[in-house]
């Protein structure tokens, strides 16, 4: 008889205490997925946000919180002329004004929040510098031809939802545009993002002549810090913030979502080592006849380890998997309650919010742990002989 | 196999009491002899098994195995030679109630490392001598208690053992049931040549053991 087929029977011998188990075990896992990801998720977009500007300076108001790219409130708002101001300063190669604008869309009168959708206006000529390495989806359209037309290019996740393609009209703010291209990215900040020409976007949004953000690429041989030290001695109403200086701000943050996340790990995990130790240990106790049948007959203490551990690790088995589809599954409902996609539209890309290596992650994590809860049982049925059984129960 | 004990002693410490359950027994068990231990209940019968069965270690005294002492092996050798050369049958049966009849019998040659074949068809042959081969699939709670005596032991032969050891093996048995087991473990003495060494109240087994040993408060005697 295989040792997996006499585990299982063993098992079931107490159906509902094990069920209870695995179900423990099951919401552990869940838990610590639906979290981690989530979690994850908005780390990954919180450092996406600096890869478009990456080797570059970012000029933003003075009061303005920046994480990572994105600027959030500030004072006065540099305005086109800031830029003039900056294009004059010595080591300078390229300059490009943005404006970001979150919330952006309205669709069938929901307004969708921050994160989730941006506008985002760039002057024409510079496409290229910000997109450069973005394809259009399907080589199909094209970015803004010129400042005052009413064309948009948008991210895969937004044509998704709405369905929009190109040629698409959609309405913003009362404004009407065209779809003329949608992005081809796995970027999560680009994948909801509406793209239109830095003027359009400061009449649709009433952000006449200024904007919020100023790349300043410096020419080789200048460090982005001396470029920002000379932007911030000459124009004293903007920061400029090399790359250091904006994962510098962020990091601490990512820091300690990462360590509240690995703490509540830790104690899910300790909680389900506990609930498996102490079901194994009820089990074993209440079997201390056959153990000690089995050393009577003649099984090595190996046999009786592997019987305990075996069952041990059953339960982080069949917890893990249910609780891998089941964290899955909460994964996308928070993904989708919070980006307002709906369910059906994340399944295709379940694994980007769910990344495999960190189920294999997870399920290794609980696999072992319920194994580890085996091991004092098991050495418990390791020690039991038959005269000191048969003894105790009479 | 031959047997041999020599001043076996066991003494349980209880606190600050100690409890001599086996004082000094020597005894010599040879080929084919059907033993029978009787005494009263805590004489030390059922200690005195646990000590010849290498199920326990003597406080004092040694036994030998053919000239061998094996008094002092490891408990990993102790398990080697239960598995190998004893079989054991209990006086409430001891199967594994999520083993079938046949998985039951198959386990001693599971552990002995023979092959899934070789189990099955022995393990059918035996079932089948014991007279179980209609309740193969039956789990113990199916079986009535003469027919999971029976399944254990065609468990105890399942590994060809020289020496079986039944403490109490008719003690839940209605008498009918208890003629039949006694009567099977007396043919299996005669017909497989292995030595059974029974502790029992039951006259029925003293009747048929071709030597009868009382024990008394730890010592233990020849009676016939």
């Amino acid at each position: 008889m295989r040792l997996l087929t006499l585990c299982f029977r063993n098992l079931s011998r107490r159906k509902l205490r094990t069920l209870l188990c695995i179900i423990g075990v099951a919401l552990a896992t869940t838990f610590v997925i639906a979290v981690g990801a989530t979690t994850m998720r908005y780390a990954t977009v919180i450092k996406e946000m600096n890869v478009l500007f990456s080797g570059q300076v970012m000029v933003v108001s003075k009061d303005a919180i920046v994480i990572q790219a994105i600027p959030i409130g500030g004072g006065m708002l540099p305005q086109n002329s800031t830029v003039n101001k900056i294009k004059n300063i010595t080591g300078l190669e390229k300059t490009v004004p943005i404006l970001f604008v979150t919330p952006s869309i309205e669709v069938s009168g929901t307004l969708i929040p921050v994160p989730e959708n941006f506008s985002m206006g760039v002057p024409v000529e510079d496409w290229r510098s910000i997109f450069g390495s973005t394809p259009l989806k399907g080589n199909v359209g094209h970015f803004p031809i010129n400042e005052s037309s009413n064309e948009a290019v948008i991210g895969p996740s937004l044509a998704d939802q709405y369905r929009w393609s190109v040629g698409t009209k959609i309405l913003i703010n009362g404004y009407e545009l065209e779809v003329v291209g949608i992005l081809d990215t796995k970027l999560a900040l680009l994948n909801r993002c509406v793209v239109m020409s830095l003027k359009l976007a400061q009449e649709i949004y009433n952000y006449r002549g200024s904007v919020n953000i100023i790349t300043a690429k410096p020419v080789q041989g200048t460090t982005q810090k001396n470029l920002a030290d000379a932007i911030e001695n000459q124009i004293s109403y903007v920061n400029a913030l090399t790359e250091d200086e904006r994962n510098d701000m962020i990091q601490p943050i990512l820091v300690q979502v990462e360590t509240w996340n690995l703490g509540l790990q830790t104690v899910v995990f300790a909680m389900s080592l506990i609930l498996v130790m102490t079901v194994t240990l009820m089990s074993v106790s209440e079997r201390r006849r056959d153990f000690a049948t089995l050393d009577a007959i003649g099984a090595s203490v190996s046999y009786v380890f592997r019987v305990v551990i075996v069952e041990s690790t059953l339960i982080g088995v069949l917890g893990g998997v249910l609780g891998i589809f089941f964290g899955s599954l909460l994964a996308l409902v928070l993904a989708s309650l919070y980006t307002n996609i709906s369910l059906a539209q994340f399944f295709p890309s379940i694994f980007e919010i769910v990344p495999p290596l960190y189920l294999i992650e997870i399920f290794a994590a609980i696999v072992s742990v319920s194994c580890i809860g085996g091991v004092v049982p098991a050495l418990n049925a390791m020690r039991m002989r038959i005269a000191e059984v048969l003894r105790a129960e009479y | 196999m031959r047997m041999k004990t020599t001043d076996l002693t066991r003494i349980y410490r209880l606190g600050p009491s100690e409890i001599t359950a086996v004082n000094k027994v020597n005894l010599e068990i040879t080929e084919a002899m059907f033993m029978a231990i009787v005494g009263p209940s805590g004489s030390g019968k059922s200690t005195l098994l646990h000590l010849i069965g290498l199920n326990d270690y003597p406080t004092f005294g040694k036994i030998c195995i053919d000239d061998a002492d094996v008094s002092l092996l490891s408990s990993s050798e102790h398990r080697k030679i239960r598995l190998l050369r004893m079989g054991f049958v209990f006086q409430t049966f001891n199967l594994l109630p999520t083993l079938s009849a046949l998985e039951n019998v198959e386990l001693p040659m599971a552990l002995a490392g023979k092959s899934s074949k070789e189990q099955t068809e022995k393990a059918l042959r035996l079932l089948e001598a014991v007279g179980l081969s209609n309740r193969l699939v039956h789990r113990p709670k199916e079986l009535s208690m003469g027919e999971m005596q029976r399944v254990a032991i065609a468990r105890a032969l399942a590994n060809d053992p020289e020496m079986i050891i039944a403490d109490e093996p008719t003690g839940e048995l209605d008498s009918k049931t208890a003629k039949e087991i006694i009567a099977l473990l007396f043919e299996i003495n005669r017909k497989k040549k292995a030595i059974v060494v029974v502790a029992t109240h039951d006259e029925k087994i003293v009747d048929v053991a071709d030597r009868i040993y009382l024990i008394e408060d730890g010592g233990l005697r020849l009676q016939s």
